[in-house]
């Protein structure tokens, strides 16, 4: 055999070897979304979004209380863990530098973004769940906004290291101070790729179940008190999904498809931004 | 202290004074005293690293965003030495512009883009600001080309452009001194000639400092030139003095290309 065709060879194994790997991780994934899509549109119905969750034994039934907490909960998370993701990623990238509070903040940063979520939920039971009285939609999003505020700040930080030290001195040399350059210059320069991130946060948070077992946990009626329990997707499919009933399960399957689909939509909206404004 | 050259005398907006830089312990400057003439262009010529660009940077004190960076020394502005510590560094930067090497327009409209600086200092209604705009882009020769695009982003505008609306975005704060920090070496030659244009337009009005690669440019353009060599400043004089007859060697062998 020449070096050639042993090169070839070589070339096809290898090449084949990596169709399979992809072939297997493929497979598992459209395994999952095909189960999900099959079960899920079959659950699809307008009464989805217009009952609440049924009592144990109780026919029909919808998702409107888990879907309206589910956004509720999110909603604040966003509105908590943007500004403080931001603002604490503008610190690490343009105040902070490499003095010890800064690596000190990236290090905890870091701890948190691998944390498992579980930790953060049992954590805000301790904190606020145990001491204040009560299991509740604040609860549930104060855990999500520990998740999610890590994801925001790296991303803030690592899109604000991108931009050119040039154009940072570009806007001090007009005599704009650190804030402006910052908030209105730099930030702006990398508005798209935040943007991304914080979506991406949210899209993360969204199908978090751990840290909602412990501190929102669940109601089987539509509430917007978020000071009560709160009915919310993740809680919802974890314990419909287990049960007996033929139409819990049913309405399991819609409530994930209803996540997938959200956060697919999540996915599909950063995509499109992040390219339309690097590109320009 | 006397002035280190007779030719700018009395006349000297920035004094500078024995003026040392560290790059932490890297000595980039040693020794340097120039005045810069008011209403006047001075060139800094020089090879590579030899600190031109370093000197420049002290003026507006960009070297303050580096830690480890320092200067030590005097450069006298109105009286006060603005190296010194309790120096208003952004007020200071207002009145000394500074436009760069690459074009650096700021991520937003032509029309921000000089409002930015302006706003900065000055609370102007609507309409002056609109006026100062057009003001801005007129000085910079760029206002027939943007006239009817003032919403578009700075980053639409060609490499020529945008280093005219950086220019002009300087200049709209109206600072007495204009530093440019070799501000044609990225664009082609008809770019080049309009903003050589631009800054003899300029200096009636500004006092200007810049650095060049190009010593036809600093032929053509400055009233005075400064010749710098490894962190010293070798000659300064009168551009045509530097040029025809420098008094030192090592003038003389740099721009007649000997080395460098």
């Amino acid at each position: 055999m020449n070096l050639y065709s042993r090169r070839l060879l070589i070339n096809r194994i290898g090449i084949a070897l990596s169709m399979i790997a992809m072939a297997f991780g493929l497979l598992a994934l459209l395994w999952i979304l095909w189960t999900l899509f099959a079960n899920g549109f079959a659950a699809l119905s307008w009464s989805l979004f217009t009952q609440d969750t049924p009592a144990a034994g109780s026919d029909g039934g919808g998702l409107r209380n888990a879907i309206v907490g589910s956004l509720l909960i999110v909603g604040f998370t966003t509105l908590v863990s943007t500004p403080v993701g931001i603002l604490a990623g503008i610190y690490l990238a343009e105040y902070g530098g490499r003095s010890k509070f800064a690596a000190l903040t990236r290090f905890v940063t870091d701890i948190m973004l691998s944390a498992p979520s579980i930790v953060v939920g049992l954590f805000v039971y301790a904190l606020a769940v145990a001491t204040l009285g009560g299991f509740s939609g604040w609860a549930g999003s104060l855990a999500l906004s520990l998740i999610a505020i890590p994801v925001v700040v790296r991303t803030t930080e690592n899109m604000l290291l991108l931009v050119p030290n040039s154009m940072r001195e570009a806007a001090f040399a007009v005599g704009a101070p650190r804030w402006q350059v910052s908030l209105k210059v730099t930030l702006r320069a990398v508005s798209a790729g935040v943007v991304t991130g914080i979506l991406l946060a949210i899209a993360r948070v969204t199908g978090e179940t751990a840290p909602l077992l412990f501190t929102a946990l669940n109601n089987q009626f539509y509430s917007t008190d978020m000071s009560e329990p709160m009915a919310n997707l993740p809680v919802v499919i974890f314990q419909f999904a287990m049960s007996p009933y033929d139409n819990w399960v049913s309405l399991a399957w819609g409530g994930a498809l209803l996540i997938a689909l959200l956060v697919l939509a999540i996915n599909i909206v950063a995509r499109v931004l992040f390219r339309k404004k690097s590109s320009a | 202290m006397s002035a280190p050259h007779p030719a700018t005398n009395g006349n000297a907006l920035l004094a500078v004074r024995d003026l040392n830089f560290y790059y932490g312990d890297f000595r980039g400057l040693n020794d340097v005293s120039l005045d810069i003439a008011k209403n006047r262009v001075t060139a800094f010529i020089g090879p590579s690293g030899c600190g031109k660009s370093t000197l420049l940077r002290t003026f507006n004190r960009m070297y303050d965003l580096y830690p480890g960076q320092r200067a030590e020394g005097q450069i006298n502005f109105h009286g006060e030495n603005l190296l010194d510590r309790k120096q208003d560094v952004n007020l200071l930067r207002a009145k000394i512009g500074m436009v760069f090497q690459k074009p650096t327009p700021f991520p937003m409209t032509i029309y921000e883009n000089i409002a930015f600086g302006v706003r900065l200092y000055e609370p102007l209604s609507g309409s002056s600001m609109g006026e100062r705009v057009e003001w801005a882009l007129r000085k910079a020769a760029l206002w027939e080309e943007t006239r009817d695009k003032l919403q578009q982003s700075g980053l639409s505008l060609s490499g020529g452009q945008q280093q005219r609306l950086c220019i002009a975005r300087t200049i709209a704060v109206k600072p007495e001194v204009v530093l440019l920090d070799e501000p044609t070496s990225a664009l082609d030659p008809l770019s080049t000639a309009k903003i050589e244009d631009l800054i003899n337009e300029l200096k009636s009005e500004y006092t200007i400092a810049i650095v060049t690669h190009n010593m036809q440019q600093a032929a053509r353009i400055s009233d005075f030139t400064a010749f710098m060599y490894l962190g010293e400043l070798v000659e300064f004089g009168i551009t045509d003095e530097v040029f025809v007859k420098p008094k030192k060697q090592q003038t003389e062998d740099y721009i007649t290309g000997r080395f460098g």
